[in-house]
């Protein structure tokens, strides 16, 4: 399961952390990148921005010329989980789209993001992390299976 | 046992400030030569991340489908006070499912 899923990057994340995993055994959470530009950057795409702007331009009282911009800036991710059009020819059928759309959610121990669905009913697939429902469940013997 | 998650400071917080409340900039330039109304602009801009853009309800680009799970995600996930991981309000009420966290712990 874990080595599948570090096959799987369709994400950036997940080819720079290769690296770093296979070197270290000890798992401690490397963020030194998350106040800085990068750290930014990665919010603002992996959030998506608006932007929209109505621009008028008139000469003696005539009106000239009027913009309309409707924009919307996101990572290829967060723009194919809310439907975000892309640009004709571009083929949504492949693994690395698929990838895309499942949900993910970062790990609150070692910070890597995995299925959400996982982390959250049974642990987390690098670290070992489980949370609070998950722990309920195995407490209460019930075996959870997420493909 | 409570994970909290890494303290987020600087520029990533002043960016989820400013895109979660949105900003918009309204201007009107007027150039006048003598008396004569020469030359005018006007105009209006706003940004906002794609969760506030939705609750004001401003305009996306055509094409975009607004029915998919992660706008409806975006109504219903709510941040756990303690974790501050998102979870459905629904399973929120049962307690937080990432760090256990309930604001009625007789019921735990």
């Amino acid at each position: 399961m874990t080595s599948k899923k570090a096959a799987l990057g369709a994400d950036g994340t997940t080819d720079q952390m290769r690296g770093k995993t296979m070197e270290s055994t000890t798992l401690t959470p490397e963020k030194d990148d998350s106040s800085g530009l990068a750290g930014a950057i990665d919010r603002i795409l992996d959030k998506g921005l608006v932007i929209n702007a109505d621009i008028t331009i008139d000469v003696s009282g005539v009106e000239l010329l009027g913009i309309k911009i409707r924009a919307a800036l996101a990572s290829f991710e967060t723009a194919a989980k809310y439907g975000l059009e892309f640009p004709s020819g571009t083929n949504l059928e492949t693994a690395a789209w698929k990838e895309a759309m499942i949900e993910k959610e970062e790990c609150p121990q070692c910070g890597k993001r995995v299925d959400r669905e996982e982390l959250l009913n049974i642990a987390c697939p690098w670290c070992g992390w489980e949370s609070a429902k998950a722990k309920k469940r195995k407490k209460a013997g019930v075996k959870v299976e997420v493909q | 046992m409570v994970i909290l998650r890494p303290e987020e400071t600087g520029l990533k917080q002043l960016l989820d400030r400013i895109l979660d409340k949105g900003v918009t900039i309204d201007t009107s330039v007027r150039v006048n030569l003598g008396s004569l109304d020469f030359l005018g602009a006007k105009a209006r801009i706003i940004l906002a991340s794609f969760k506030t853009a939705e609750k004001v309800g401003l305009d996306f680009p055509e094409g975009t489908n607004l029915n998919t799970t992660a706008w409806q995600d975006l109504k219903t996930m709510q941040p756990c006070p303690v974790c501050g991981m998102k979870s459905r309000r629904d399973d929120l009420k049962e307690g937080c499912p990432w760090c256990g966290w309930n604001y009625r712990p007789d019921e735990r």
